[in-house]
């Protein structure tokens, strides 16, 4: 009996064994293949551009190391002015997103609330049903939200899809913490801010990533509600220089570029300037990350 | 009647203070999704700016039947469709493949590593990846260059209506899938231990242990993830497609939203525009609910 | 006081304007009123000179209300500017004019988007930039319709001696600004001399030609051999590239024109608008352009090709020959080229035809209003009068030596009665190019509304190579400017239609053009997409251009 059960498991951990390679094998590979495009984009931002157009094939290191490139990006003058506009964004309407979705999370993750169901679809329903670009647009324009930063921080206050994740982990907060200080005579403000939201540090670190990505890499309604260009922020300013090319609507004589921008590695560069922030925001919130997800997602 | 007026009153004086709590959301619901679906009856109207909504000439459905007769219509929902279809087929999937394999990792270190590598790509804006892909396309860039180390012949890939898809797709997979693992790892540590330890007594494999203890273990989240999914069917967003097509490929890449786009932005179309977008919406709605609806019936897990 | 009344009387001017009334209202302010008839009256009176406009008025006006001007961004300004509000130039604008200017600018590329999104709120700024004759569905007539822009008529009656004058000079252009009902709707950007109008055409190496000991190509023939040996011999793998993804080339595609047709709407010989792209010749074209796309000669990426793209191919022997503007591409190249390669040659080429010697029948130039950045006065716009005091100036010839060269002393100086750049724009000590240091002093290097001047393309052009172009292109090599497309715009009513019907036809063609040209789509199914293209409309497009048209010929 115990020698057929040792044989069973010789034979399974063999099989295992053999999966395990293969598994590693394909973990090493999505590695190279999630990296390695980041990783070209890197190398190219720092080559010498003469060398650069004339390279083919992969790119391990920088043909012919220079930093010229990036010395052009900082020259820019919108750059700076791009990133400014990205870190108000930021700063303003992280904050407003975690307390907004906070007040929305914490409402429908309470019992035995009678309109809290109704709510509840009515806020699902917004996720598969709008208005449209237009008609979103001109409400914009009627509420005064056209032509100023806040009008990419109020309108987008809560993502549903997070509000659903936040409730689903406030859900988890034990009753008797609240009814305890229910009884204590604390009002609902009072224990969202006090009682659950300390106790969610983690989910709060997730939303921060969550809201914070989708600011730093939003560019659409940017583009179409801001006419100044002083506010325009960093993706915008990055969509021009990528595709900049689209002079169709300007005069001959001197158009688009003069031999300094034809460097590739100009572009390269600017990509690397509006990605690596957001990307070293990551493993200070990693920490908090993976325990925030656990308590957030598993249910829906 | 009595009884409803005194649950209200009951329901008040219990929760007076949560429903002050929650206006401030109510009210950013009701200004920034619902005034806007108000907003969308100019998809009924010829809409003039200088009327405004309510002045403005009523046509009825006359722009969606315009629509409806469009002759890239059929193209159009084909395109969104197809694209859709394939993404649920591998871009659905992928996540949940990826975040089995990474559970069998046990070295806590690499399984670390992994993850957040593969997380990098989702933090690398739309802007970003579509000019990176309109430059490794090109017959001399990087796919071109990998594709020609294995001796396969150059081609401008970007230009192809037959690969459009598949880049669409890939990319898709490659930006999202890591980000895509986090809710499906976070489920798979909730399953219960003990049923693990019940199979491996049984005899169950590695493969059985999935088969019969993970995926059901997970299949809630799975569900759920899938009716969601199912409900943005037709939602393929425009922002990518604008980003990636040109006239070549008009033939497979253009799709409902960035025909909205052109509609609304570029020709200045704003009511038929909108009735294109209306009509999507519609479907969208009626496949979610189609999909709850069978997911109750087979599976017991339901959005509401 | 005086300025409040002031604005009162603009406001109420510009109220009786917008209902269509001629002549000022009895209840205005007596002062003003009576100011602006004496400044009608001396226009009656005087012979066409500024003169008498400016004794009653003069630049620069009293500080008022800051105006929003709407204008698309060009990059040679955007590298060193954030805003075309910080430049020299429209500091300078703004002093000698007096008049307070917001510059409200869409991010580049979006400019139709944003310009879309701006009209649909109907709150707009004072003045818009744009091309109202193609980009604005309907054109200027609809726009005017749609409560959009105002009717310049009486404003430039009132306000605006220096255009008044030089459209009075100029009846060619007086034609082209005006709607067929009659409407003056914007300030135009003229370019004011025939040398402005056939900046681009087709260059090739010229160090390859004479190494290979080939001529300048002439033929379409010609051309085949030509890029043909520079595949072959000096291992160009896209001997002939371009920037595909902009319209004004594919506008411009010499290719086209020497099959005698053109990818748009042309006149013909028979002073008939036609649509190019069903022609025969547009058949011949795709079908040389397929050939020439299986042997090679062609960009393999050419779909997707942008300026970075071809000025990289161009520059690095990748490819021999290309399509571009003598200042920004050709300029741009042989600097950059030369800097690694001294050798590096281009030659600008002729307007090809099909048979040898014969000149061709088409060709791209321009007109002198193309309808292009040109602007108008919105309905929102509260002083009339201090929008078109500003947009006139640009007309006088202060402002038209302002607009094209800036300010003595700074940016130019007067030698031999010629205007000539100082080297703050030639050797710009910051170390800017010239059409970027251009871009921060004047706007005649790009667009705007004023009168472009010939004197500064001449300077604009530093190089031997590029100078030859305007006796190698344009209308010294065709009789392109016969075929070329006035300003004609259908009428309001029909303008839906016809938008409708356009949008869907150039959706196609460009489609169907690339299949052709890849062999996705084979040369025998032409008629098939022909019918196509009849079956959207064609015909009727075709029958409100040729009403416009007539109606253009009668204005």
């Amino acid at each position: 009996m115990t020698k057929t059960k040792k044989a069973l498991k010789v034979k399974r951990s063999r099989g295992e064994q053999i999966f395990t390679v293969f598994n590693y094998a394909i973990m090493i590979g999505i590695i190279i293949i999630c990296i390695y495009p980041i990783w070209y984009v890197a190398m190219a931002s720092c080559s010498d551009s003469n060398l650069l157009t004339q390279h083919t094939g992969l790119l391990l290191w920088p043909e012919g190391f220079n930093l010229n490139a990036y010395t052009k990006v900082f020259k820019n003058p919108m750059i700076l002015k791009g990133y400014l506009n990205t870190l108000f964004l930021l700063f303003v309407g992280v904050p407003i997103n975690i307390i907004m979705t906070s007040l929305g999370a914490y409402f429908l993750s309470r019992k035995r609330v009678l309109f809290q169901k109704p709510i509840m679809i009515a806020i699902m329903f917004t996720m598969f049903f709008s208005g449209g670009m237009i008609p979103f647009y001109l409400n914009l324009k009627e509420l005064h939200l056209t032509n100023t930063l806040w009008g990419l921080i109020i309108p987008f206050m809560i993502n549903t899809y997070n509000l659903v994740i936040m409730r689903t982990s406030f859900e988890s907060i034990p009753d008797s913490l609240v009814e305890a200080a229910q009884i204590d005579g604390a009002n609902h403000w009072k224990i969202l801010f006090s009682i659950v939201l300390p106790l969610s540090k983690a989910i709060i670190a997730v939303m921060i990533l969550y809201y914070g990505v989708s600011i730093w890499n939003s560019w659409f309604w940017a583009s179409a509600i801001l006419r100044e260009r002083q506010l325009y922020p960093l993706q915008v300013i990055l969509r021009e220089i990528l595709l900049q090319n689209d002079v169709s609507s300007m005069s001959s004589g001197a158009a688009a570029t003069d031999a300094e921008s034809i460097a590739m590695s100009i572009k390269y560069a600017t990509i690397m300037v509006a990605t690596i922030p957001i990307l070293l925001v990551y493993p200070f919130l990693q920490k908090y990350f993976t325990k925030g997800t656990m308590t957030g997602a598993v249910k829906e | 009647m009595k009884n409803l007026t005194k649950k209200l009153k009951a329901d008040w004086v219990r929760n007076r203070s949560l429903y002050i709590l929650v206006l401030p959301v109510l009210a950013f619901y009701i200004l920034f999704h619902y005034k806007p679906i108000y907003g969308a009856v100019i998809a009924f109207q010829d809409y003039v700016p200088r009327l405004g909504i309510s002045g403005s000439e009523w046509v009825g459905f006359a722009n969606f039947r315009r629509f409806f007769s469009d002759i890239y219509f059929v193209r159009l929902m084909k395109n969104t469709l197809l694209l859709s279809i394939y993404d649920i087929v591998f871009g659905f999937p992928a996540p949940i493949i990826l975040a089995l394999l990474l559970n069998e990792i046990h070295n806590r270190f690499f399984k670390n590593v992994t993850q957040t590598i593969t997380y990098l790509p989702h933090f690398i804006s739309m802007i970003v990846v579509c000019g990176m892909l309109t430059d490794f396309s090109l017959s001399t860039g990087l796919f071109n260059d990998i594709i020609a180390f294995f001796g396969g012949k150059r081609h401008p890939l970007l230009q192809d209506p037959t690969l459009y898809r598949t880049i669409y797709i890939l990319s898709g997979i490659w930006q999202q899938v890591g980000w895509g693992t986090i809710i499906y790892l976070s489920a798979l540590a909730g399953v219960d231990s003990q049923l693990y330890e019940a199979a491996e007594i049984d005899g169950a494999n590695k493969w059985k242990q999935t088969l019969n203890v993970t995926l059901p273990g997970i299949a809630p989240t799975i569900i759920t993830m899938f009716i969601l999914k199912i409900g943005k069917l037709m939602s393929m967003g425009y922002e990518k497609t604008i980003l990636l097509y040109n006239p070549a490929t008009y033939e497979t890449a253009d799709i409902i939203s960035s025909y909205v786009y052109r509609v609304g932005l570029l020709d200045q179309d704003w009511s038929y525009s909108t009735a294109i977008g209306l009509f999507n919406s519609v479907i969208n709605f009626i496949l979610l609910i189609l999909a709850n609806k069978l997911s109750k019936k087979f599976s017991e897990t339901s959005l509401w | 006081m005086k300025k409040e009344l002031k604005r009162t009387a603009a406001l109420v001017m510009a109220a009786s304007m917008a209902a269509g009334l001629a002549g000022c209202g009895g209840s205005q302010p007596a002062e003003t009123a009576a100011a602006a008839k004496a400044e009608a009256k001396g226009q009656e009176t005087t012979a066409a000179t500024t003169e008498p406009a400016a004794a009653e008025f003069s630049y620069p006006m009293e500080k008022g209300d800051p105006l929003q001007y709407w204008v698309e961004t060009t990059t040679t300004v955007s590298a060193n500017f954030a805003n075309l509000g910080d430049t020299p130039f429209a500091k300078g604008l703004m002093e000698n004019t007096g008049i307070d200017i917001e510059f409200l600018q869409p991010p580049q590329g979006q400019q139709k988007e944003q310009f879309s999104l701006i009209v649909a709120d109907g709150d707009l700024p004072d003045i818009m930039e744009y091309n109202w004759v193609s980009d604005y569905p309907g054109g200027p007539e609809k726009a005017i319709r749609d409560g959009l822009i105002i009717p310049l008529n009486d404003v430039i009656e009132q306000y605006c001696p220096n255009l008044k004058k030089y459209l009075a000079e100029n009846p060619d252009v007086d034609r082209a600004v005006k709607t067929d009902d009659g409407n003056y709707y914007c300030f135009p950007f003229v370019r004011g001399d025939a040398e402005l109008r056939n900046t681009i055409g087709l260059m090739l190496r010229a160090d390859w030609l004479e190494e290979l000991g080939l001529e300048v190509p002439e033929t379409v023939d010609e051309w085949h051999t030509v890029l043909t040996a520079f595949k072959e011999k000096k291992g160009a793998t896209a001997p002939y590239t371009f920037e595909y993804t902009n319209n004004q080339y594919l506008g411009a595609n010499p290719f086209v024109a020497a099959f005698d047709t053109s990818y748009s709407f042309y006149i013909g010989s028979d002073e008939k608008v036609h649509f190019g792209a069903v022609d025969e010749g547009y058949k011949n074209y795709l079908e040389t352009m397929h050939q020439w796309y299986e042997e090679g000669l062609i960009d393999a990426d050419i779909a997707t090709m942008k300026n970075d793209q071809v000025a990289a191919k161009i520059t690095n022997g990748t490819a021999g020959a290309s399509l571009g503007q003598a200042g920004s591409r050709m300029g741009t190249w042989l600097a950059a080229a030369q800097k690694t390669n001294p050798d590096y040659d281009l030659v600008a080429a002729p307007q090809p035809s099909t048979e040898k010697g014969k000149k061709a029948e088409f060709g791209h130039v321009e007109v002198a209003y193309s309808g292009r950045s040109s602007a108008a006065i919105t309905t929102s716009c509260k002083d009339v009068e201090r929008a078109a005091r500003l947009l006139d100036w640009a007309y006088s010839d202060e402002g038209h030596m302002y607009y094209n060269f800036g300010t003595e002393g700074v940016s130019y100086t007067m030698e031999g009665g010629n205007p000539v750049y100082t080297d703050q724009i030639l050797k710009n000590p910051e170390g800017w190019p010239v059409s970027q240091a251009m871009s921060a002093y004047i706007r005649g290097n790009y667009n705007g509304p004023f009168v472009q001047d010939e004197r500064y393309l001449e300077q604009y052009y530093t190089m031997d190579q590029q100078k030859a172009t305007p006796k190698v292109w344009g209308a010294a090599s065709s009789n392109g400017a016969a075929h070329v497309m006035p300003p004609i715009t259908p009428s309001s009513d029909e303008s839906k239609e016809f938008s409708n019907i356009i949008n869907q036809i150039n959706t196609y063609r460009d489609e169907m053009t690339l299949k052709f040209i890849f062999g996705d789509a084979d040369i025998s199914q032409f008629d098939e997409y022909v019918g196509n293209i009849e079956k959207m409309g064609l015909e009727r497009a075709l029958e409100i251009e040729n009403a416009a048209y007539d109606r253009y010929k009668a204005r």
